[in-house]
């Protein structure tokens, strides 16, 4: 459990279950929205002939709005 | 794993549509029939930056390496991507929807372990957030400014002085001090900013 709220941590020894993962990201998506952009996907790299082929000129699917998230 | 969960996780990964767990799922059903065969696989790079931060960063494609010294003769390799329905290889595969890379063996300085999710198809392994903070900070450096990998490096440092992803600081400053990287002081810089920002003390230290 992270220390100073009550989602859970994915700890250095041992492993988190896929349930915890699951509860912590929405306050994992909400604090990285406090230092940096909500969405930091790259315009383009070296993939982008093969992913804009498979997501209909996307480099991805959508990510999940925060408000969504566990 | 027999035919049938093969191909029951496989509806699952493909039906996914939030890109960071079906990444998750993706490399839990890898690793899985990886493991099988004796080698262990770990999630690296954007990817693992992903899966460990919610940073919207990662794009539709899974980053995944070796973690045994040994890995797969190409022909194993691509007989197990077989079973997923995998198109291309040898290195990289179209899956489910997805695109799955398998680099090589694992680059990784720091003397923890890789982080664990008990994902729903086996056991995903993580690269090691100590690596990829000192990484994702030169990155954002070197060669020249680089706003994505900035944006990156500080949501991943903002986990981890928050405490969602704990991590060894003795091993951080350890990895920036080593010739590999030399980004001490790019690295104490970015934690600073990053605690200030959240309102805490850092832990780093260039000392």
């Amino acid at each position: 459990m992270n220390s100073k709220s009550k989602v859970p941590c994915i700890p250095i020894e041992g492993s988190i279950s896929y349930e915890d993962w699951l509860k912590g990201r929405r306050h994992r998506r909400e604090l990285g929205n406090r230092v940096a952009p909500e969405i930091l996907r790259r315009q383009s790299s070296s993939s982008d002939r093969r992913l804009k082929k498979l997501f209909h000129g996307q480099r991805g699917l959508p990510f999940t709005p925060t408000k969504k998230l566990l | 794993m027999d035919a049938g969960k093969i191909k029951s996780a496989l509806t699952d990964v493909t039906a996914e549509q939030d890109p960071t767990i079906k990444s998750l799922k993706m490399a839990s059903l890898c690793s899985a029939l990886w493991a099988e065969r004796g080698v262990e696989l770990v999630v690296v790079g954007g990817s693992a930056i992903e899966i460990l931060t919610e940073g919207a960063y990662a794009s539709g494609d899974l980053d995944m390496c070796h973690a045994t010294n040994a890995s797969l003769p190409m022909r194993e390799r691509q007989e197990i991507m077989g079973l997923l329905g995998a198109k291309g290889g040898p290195r990289n595969w179209q899956v489910a929807g997805m695109f799955v890379d398998v680099l090589g063996p694992v680059e990784s300085f720091a003397r923890t372990p890789f982080r664990r999710v008990r994902a729903p198809y086996g056991d995903v392994l993580l690269m090691k957030p100590e690596d990829l903070l000192v990484e994702r900070v030169l990155v954002s450096v070197y060669p020249g400014e680089n706003p994505t990998a900035r944006g990156c490096a500080k949501k991943l440092a903002a986990m981890i002085l928050d405490g969602s992803i704990p991590v060894d600081w003795t091993e951080v400053r350890r990895v920036a001090n080593l010739p590999e990287y030399r980004n001490i002081a790019e690295c104490v810089k970015l934690v600073e900013e990053v605690a200030d920002e959240l309102k805490i003390k850092s832990p780093l230290h260039s000392d």
